[in-house]
């Protein structure tokens, strides 16, 4: 280790390869925090690699290359899967309910509890297995895929799993690094590589990386096999884009960052191939060590199930009291035909020792009615909601947004039906509400503003103020492309020259050329080019630049190529290259970029963009005028809802440069703090800056968004903003997306107000954070009573807050958090802005925890995933954003938009449905039971079953199971068009009409009725001889009957229970009937040794049997069916009205959905072509824009982690192969 | 475009996927309950009325006979009277027969009070051992009646044919004898199957305490019907079974003189015997509850039908109504 850190420290002298040559032009670099999963504390002490020799590393035992994601491999599978499976409590009580049934004590044989329960673990493990196969053959793909190894300065191709660390392997385009490798040579020159990380973090954005100088040779086998380095680096982690060690070579020490290393799961480009030397292996590859569970959440239906099921548990501990106490009463020796004197085989009838036969009918009791808990349940729920999910949710044309290729993706099934009582929406801005799609609108040189277009949001502003504003036409002229919405004679082609101040234009045009990290792609010609940029916003301002005329068309690590137009003279084209000396990278505390370069003839400049309040405080003193207009500008475009940055310029003098860049150089190569340090370098640079402009770009809204959040807000649903924006932008938004409105009372608590400003500049942290309190703490006291008022007062004034980050740091502590929840509860909706990741976990949890309501988080970004993990449902945005939020989210769409059809489709019916599958069940059980309760009273409280052993074991498996999983499938109240177009039908969902303790009461009142009828009347019927042969029924007789009454009964009462009846449903309800019988007349005859024995055969021969199935049902169920028709008639349910309104109407089929994608309106062409450009990335830099690698320090902080399922990285790398990815055919 | 399908994750259309699948969509409207109501109420009550006309049809002796056979001496204690074998359990009932009986009339015991149903009777048992001759070491159930003292299988074992009913009865009317045909009282699939025609009663009630009737061990258990009647277990406590047939009609107002031979015990737990002379028409013997239950339902859903009727004509609720809507219902807040 010591010696380790003197080399590092050592290392300065030999190492001329970073110097000047400041490359990084993977924003990656800057943002050393984002990881995946958990942080893992290191493994103590270094690793040391000696490449291109197996022998030297053999003995490190260095973990192989095959990768195992399965949960069990044969052996463990039974042992591991039953632990799983046990771990439920309803499968435990099953098992204890069996090994009861195998003692004397129980009534049944233990095939009864034996069947069911081995049935139900079978399916639960025959589908643990599916997926671990899957898993499996993913892995097999992966271990088995084959990459190039050096052997005998020769390639040769092994599988994946042959790898070692220290091997020397190549690469070729498009192909995944089978391990993290350190890059040694590449074909391109510079041993420069392109690699796309989207298996790691969804960002299709190319990287680069970058060779040691030292290695660039080693591209040939015969040059590679003379390779002989030893690397010195951290212990495997899973931080991904952090990387320290060295590689000592020839005996120097050369640094080693991030940007050398090649990451398992991420594929080249753009490159023929590459060699590279692998640093990890298998398991301890940087994706892998990501790779973790998430738990899972469980719905609340659930939790409240359990709870059900404890009433159920209470319910059947009282019926075997009551037995119990009978059977210790019963017992007596006078019944001298059972012969209770002589106990053989267990103390059960001891007629003189009570307590014991007590004690033991409480046992015998407890397995005879264990039908009670509906041991299928759990399996039936999770088999529906796995088709809900995997067929319907992901299948949902509806759902499917064509522009990005992206349908629905649910990915959990736990929480489908929580999808329906959602009260709380917690949604994202950026990227959610907004399109992140940017487009340059306007700008403002020297103070004179530019740009003739009006952005919706001042639209509608200008709508709710009652002037009608018509959007400006556009020149003719005008250019019109992704990222350049801009329109304004002055500027364009060339008209610039004859502005007040065209140097300044010039400054700033070539500032938005050259001042970036955008990297061209393709044909170097204005139509062909295009931008690889790292946030939508540097791509729309490098657009610009190339509108203007400054074409930046060619970058090298060192040089930017810029075609300029119209700058010597009008009309004329030059091409100018600026040597890039240093990139001072943006990162969230800096909230700025800037660039040092050196021009044609040797002016050095430095040029900065950022946010308006970094670059003002470094602004040269003087023209305060300017700086005034400009502000004002500024905050012009933030009301129209637009992103600003400032540009600014300084020039530089070589000496002062040369001395500053050595201090870089210091920062730059530091192990420690590298961050840090360059962040203290940059300050010596960044000052003294001259004012050019500033931009202002728009951010779009969502299509369809207003409609949506108005659609939501209808159905009772309360959508809470949480934003990273200004408070300004903030409200802009949610008045655009009918949030807030003019007739709103608005409660504002900033802390951007002037008296908090004063206490600000006096500096004294504890006074402001003091005063921030007090002033937070008064707002909330006065806007709650406020809010109280308005409530209860007649003007139904609805209310709305606003409040910014740092209030809501006070307002979250704990002696003002009721106040705070209190208040916003009563608003119909809040607007958080300026609020970390945790904050927004926080008011999610917030309203979890403290109002006791579902909430669903709906994010994006990296910075969303602690909101979306702390909802009871996340949603992610999936299609063009990174992967974290979808990572994390348990519900992925592509569109905000798609939340109603997620919701009040899907998330309605699928609420719905299970509330319909769990209740029947506990009638079905219930009544089943009950049979056996009553029949208890009249068999001297024996436990004498009452029912066969097979009919009570396949009572739950086959007679009653499928009809009730088509009804949890199928059951609709109200067609999908119409649950959106009354929207309020999603209320019940909220509050839980469906399955409460009155639904539960009812439904166990009308399970008893039912009981006592069928029961009752198949006993009573039968006293005396039934046919005219004068013959007598036995137990087994009456008993069939009474079973063959039952499984009609509840076959038929689950018909009474569906809104619509499919041939599904009738052939389930049927076949189950038909299945009963089939069963009884084989059953019936093949068995002689049993009771039943021909019994249904007898029962066929008597009127009796005939006169009482059709008697039984139809008096059992005639109690449901006077309820149903009372409760439609007095009290109809808003659902009810509905079918009856739209009842003659039949049911669009298909309707709209078939045309969509065949038929392309000009509109959806243009999207279309959009969605094929290579995508933007949104990582925003600049002024208010959240990033996500801002967001995720801050949530790393605080220990929220963005979890991932090992397989899913992995099993997309696996997709990726089969499937070659759409932009490796275009490249 | 071909690319642009290739790559395509659109779902597929199906009806099934889009949740489109067509259906019959009920709705419970007044029109149906109204309908259904009536339905019932008037496919129900034609049933009840034959029904229980078929019941009525039925006559039915029933006489009670374990309290008066037993002489007055023995009132108090009833028990050492029928355990006493010393003493004759004749004992001579008249019964009079209320309406012509046309033949065949059956006659059954019925026992109240014995839980034949209780858990230790019903298992107590052999399936096996009955049908097989082979299986006659098959007594594991049969506890606490399964060997003799001296190891030896009991055929046929357990508590249930133990217990076997032994009371017996002897009717004649006028004089003259009624023969009572035993044969053909037991269900034909337990006589032909559940009972082996090889299966002869082995060290039958040899045991110190004797349950109930003693079996010829000349005779095959599928021929022994009173005891496959008896093990055919009834449901509830209070049950008949068929004890024979008379195959001569009986006359209105006729007495008939039953001798019964009072030997089964049921006055230790507090039984009653009966000895019942019973008709059967289509419906079987004598029940009313199948046709007054259907008669009752019917008439209630008539009676609900009316109901409804009345409330549709002066409260009618008119189908899909906006206003009951929940949010017009309610004042905009």
């Amino acid at each position: 280790m010591a010696g380790w850190r003197e080399a590092s420290g050592s290392r300065q002298g030999g190492d001329n390869a970073s110097a000047g040559t400041p490359l990084a032009v993977d924003r990656n670099a800057s943002m050393s925090t984002i990881r995946l999963g958990r942080v893992q504390p290191q493994a103590p002490g270094h690793r040391t690699v000696f490449c291109n020799d197996r022998d030297a590393n053999y003995l490190a035992k260095y973990k192989g290359n095959a990768v195992s994601t399965t949960k069990y491999n044969v052996a463990t599978f039974l042992p591991k899967g039953l632990y799983e499976q046990f771990r439920r409590v309803a499968n435990l009580y099953f098992l204890t309910i069996s090994c009861l049934s195998f003692t004397p004590v129980s009534p049944v044989s233990p095939i009864t509890n034996v069947i069911p329960l081995s049935l139900v673990l079978f399916v639960s493990l025959v589908k643990e297995a599916f997926e671990d196969w899957k898993r499996l053959q993913n892995d097999m793909t992966i271990n088995n895929s084959s990459v190039e190894i050096l052997q005998e300065q020769r390639w040769e191709s092994v599988p994946w799993k042959k790898l070692q660390v220290g091997d020397v392997v190549r690469v070729r385009q498009d192909g995944f690094f089978p391990a993290d490798l350190l890059l040694l040579a590449s074909t391109n020159p510079d041993g420069v590589c392109y690699t796309e990380t989207a298996n790691l973090d969804g960002e299709t954005n190319l990287k680069i990386r970058k060779a040691l100088e030292k290695t660039w040779d080693y591209v040939t086998p015969e040059k590679a096999s003379e390779f002989k380095g030893e690397i010195h680096c951290e212990q495997p982690n899973n931080s991904l884009y952090t990387f320290t060690g060295n590689l000592i070579l020839q005996k120097q020490t050369l640094p080693l960052g991030p940007n050398h290393i090649l990451l398992r799961g991420c594929s080249l480009r753009n490159t023929e191939y590459i060699v590279g030397t692998v640093i990890f292996t298998g398991h301890e590859t940087k994706v892998m060590m990501n790779a973790m569970n998430v738990p899972s959440k469980r719905s609340t239906l659930e939790r409240k199930l359990d709870k059900v099921i404890a009433t159920l548990f209470g319910v059947l501990l009282s019926m075997c009291l009551i037995g119990a106490i009978g059977s210790a009463v019963f017992v007596s020796n006078k019944y001298h035909y059972l012969e209770l004197w002589i106990n053989g085989d267990s103390q059960q009838f001891n007629p003189n020792n009570r307590f014991v036969v007590f004690v033991l009918s409480i046992f015998t009791l407890i397995t005879l009615y264990s039908p009670i808990i509906p041991i299928s349940l759990y399996v039936s729920i999770e088999m529906i909601k796995f088709i809900q999910s995997t067929k319907f949710i992901n299948n949902d044309l509806r759902m499917y947004h064509h522009e990005t290729n992206t349908p629905a993706l649910a990915r959990t099934s736990n929480l489908n039906e929580e999808l329906g009582q959602v009260e709380y929406i917690f949604s994202d801005k950026t990227g959610t509400l907004t399109r992140n799609l940017m487009e340059f609108f306007k700008c403002s040189i020297s103070g004179e503003t530019y740009g003739t277009g009006v952005t919706e949001i001042e639209i509608g502003a200008a709508k709710r103020n009652g002037v009608n504003v018509k959007e400006v036409e556009k020149s003719s002229h005008a250019i019109r492309e992704k990222g350049f919405n801009f329109d304004d004679a002055r500027l364009m082609h060339g008209a610039w020259r004859n502005e007040p101040n065209p140097d300044m234009c010039k400054e700033f045009f070539r500032c938005l050329a050259i001042c970036h990290t955008v990297l061209p792609e393709g044909e170097e010609t204005p139509e062909k080019l295009r931008y690889q940029a790292a946030s939508p916003d540097e791509a729309a301002l490098v657009t610009a630049a190339k509108n203007f005329g400054f074409f930046f068309y060619r970058r090298t690590p060192t040089m930017i190529y810029v075609r300029e137009s119209h700058v010597e003279k009008m009309g004329k084209v030059q091409d100018a290259a600026y040597e890039i000396l240093n990139i001072l990278e943006f990162n969230s505390t800096r909230k700025r970029q800037s660039v040092v370069c050196r021009y044609g003839d040797g002016r050095l400049v430095l040029y900065c963009k950022g946010a308006d309040t970094v670059v003002y405080e470094r602004l040269v003193g003087g023209n305060d005028e300017l700086k005034k207009i400009s502000r004002e500008q500024l905050e012009q475009y933030g009301e129209a809802g637009l992103r600003t940055l400032c540009l600014a310029y300084r020039d530089l003098s070589p000496d002062m440069y040369e001395s500053w860049n050595e201090k870089f150089i210091q920062a730059k190569s530091s192990l420690r703090d590298r961050e840090r340090k360059l962040d203290e370098v940059a300050e010596l640079i960044e000052k003294d800056l001259t004012l050019i402009g500033c931009t202002a770009i728009e951010d779009k809204l969502q299509e369809g968004v207003p409609a949506c959040i108005e659609t939501l807000s209808r159905a009772g649903i309360k959508i809470w903003v949480l934003t990273g924006d200004k408070l300004e932008t903030a409200i802009n938004i949610a008045y655009a997306c009918k949030l807030i409105n003019n007739d709103m009372k608005q409660f504002v608590i900033s802390s951007e107000t002037d008296e908090i400003r004063d206490v600000e500049n006096r500096g004294d942290q504890v006074e402001i954070a003091q005063f921030i309190r007090e002033t937070v703490k008064n707002d909330l006291h006065k806007y709650h009573e406020e809010a109280q008022s308005i409530i209860h007062g007649s003007s139904g004034q609805k209310l709305s807050l606003l409040i910014d980050g740092k209030c809501l740091m006070y307002a979250l502590d704990p002696s003002l958090r009721s106040t705070l929840l209190s208040l916003s509860l009563s608003c119909s909706s809040v607007v958080c802005c300026r609020v970390s990741p945790l904050q927004k976990a926080q008011v999610t949890r917030l309203v979890r925890k403290g109002a006791n309501k579902i909430t669903l988080s709906i994010g994006d970004g990296a910075n969303d995933v602690g909101m979306i993990q702390a909802a009871h449902v996340g949603v992610g945005i999936s299609g063009l954003e990174g992967m974290q939020a979808v990572m994390a989210s348990d519900f992925a769409i592509a569109q905000f938009r798609f939340l109603t059809d997620l919701l009040l489709v899907h998330g309605r019916w699928s609420y719905l449905r299970l509330c319909k599958v769990v209740s029947y069940f506990f009638y079905k059980n219930l009544t089943f039971t009950l049979t056996q309760f009553w029949y208890t009273f009249h068999t001297g409280y024996s436990g004498q079953r009452f029912y066969d052993d097979w009919f009570q074991s396949l009572y739950n498996v086959i007679f009653t199971a499928l009809p009730v999983i088509i009804v949890g499938l199928l059951d609709k109240d109200v067609s999908a068009s119409l649950s959106k177009k009354y929207p309020q039908l999603y209320k019940e969902g909220i509050d839980n009409a469906y399955f409460n303790w009155k639904v539960v009461g009812t439904l166990a009142c009308f399970s008893v009725y039912q009981s006592v009828i069928v029961y009752n009347f198949a006993v009573a019927s039968s006293t005396t001889g039934l046919t005219s042969a004068g013959k007598m029924l036995g137990l087994w007789d009456i008993s069939t009957a009474a079973f063959t009454c039952l499984v009609i009964t509840v076959n038929l009462r689950l018909l009474m229970m569906c809104n619509t009846v499919t041939r599904w449903h009738s052939i389930s309800v049927g076949g189950s009937i038909l299945a009963w019988f089939i069963f009884i007349f084989i059953y019936a005859v093949v068995f002689v040794n049993k009771g039943t024995y021909f019994t249904i055969y007898v029962l066929l021969g008597t009127a009796y049997f005939y006169l009482v199935i059709v008697l039984v049902p139809i008096v059992a169920l005639l109690g449901d069916f006077l309820y149903q028709g009372v409760q439609r008639w007095f009290y109809p349910r808003d659902y009810q009205i509905v079918q009856e309104i739209h009842r003659h109407e039949p049911e669009a089929v298909g309707a709209g959905l078939l045309a969509v994608g065949n038929q392309l309106t000009p509109e959806e062409e243009r999207r279309y072509a959009f969605a094929l450009l290579p995508r933007e990335r949104s990582k925003h830099t600049g002024f208010a824009f959240d990033s996500p690698g801002y967001e995720s320090f801050f949530a790393s902080q605080q220990g929220v982690t963005a979890p991932q399922k090992p397989w899913d990285v992995i099993r997309r790398a696996s997709m990726r192969q089969k499937t070659k990815s759409p932009r490796a055919s275009q490249s | 475009m071909d690319q642009k399908n290739k790559n395509s994750k659109k779902p597929s259309y199906s009806r099934f996927s889009q949740q489109e699948l067509s259906a019959w969509k009920p709705i419970l409207t007044p029109g149906w309950v109204i309908a259904s109501f009536l339905t019932i109420g008037a496919l129900f009550i034609p049933v009840g009325l034959v029904a229980l006309s078929a019941s009525d049809a039925v006559v039915e002796i029933v006489d009670r006979y374990d309290e008066e056979c037993i002489p007055d001496a023995y009132s108090m204690d009833p028990e050492s009277f029928i355990q006493n074998p010393d003493i004759k359990k004749t004992c001579v009932r008249s019964l009079r027969v209320p309406k012509k009986m046309v033949a065949p009339i059956f006659v059954y015991y019925q026992l109240e009070n014995f839980y034949q149903n209780h858990r230790r009777f019903v298992k107590s048992r052999s399936d096996k051992q009955l049908r097989d001759p082979e299986a006659n070491n098959d007594t594991y159930h049969c506890f606490p009646e399964a060997r003799t003292s001296d190891g030896k299988p009991i055929v046929p074992c357990g508590l249930i044919a133990w217990s076997l009913f032994n009371d017996t009865y002897k009717l004649s009317t006028r004089g003259k004898p009624l023969t009572i045909n035993k044969k053909g009282i037991a269900w034909k699939s337990d006589t032909e199957v559940k009972f082996g025609s090889n299966v002869y009663p082995k060290d039958f009630q040899k045991g110190g305490l004797i349950g109930g009737a003693k079996l010829d061990e000349k005779v095959p258990l599928s021929e022994q019907e009173d005891l496959i009647v008896w093990m055919r277990t009834a449901a509830l406590p209070n049950f008949r079974k068929l004890y024979g047939k008379i195959d001569t009609d009986l006359e209105a107002h006729e007495t008939i003189k039953a001798e019964v031979e009072n030997n089964y015990n049921t006055y230790k737990f507090g039984g009653r015997k009966k000895l019942v002379l019973s008709t059967t028409t289509w419906i079987g013997g004598k029940n009313d509850f199948l046709g007054v239950a259907y008669i009752t339902v019917g008439g209630l859903c008539l009676f609900m039908a009316i109901n409804f009727i009345l409330l549709y004509v002066f409260r009618p609720r008119r189908l899909g109504d906006p206003s009951y809507l929940s949010w017009n219902r309610l004042p905009v807040a």
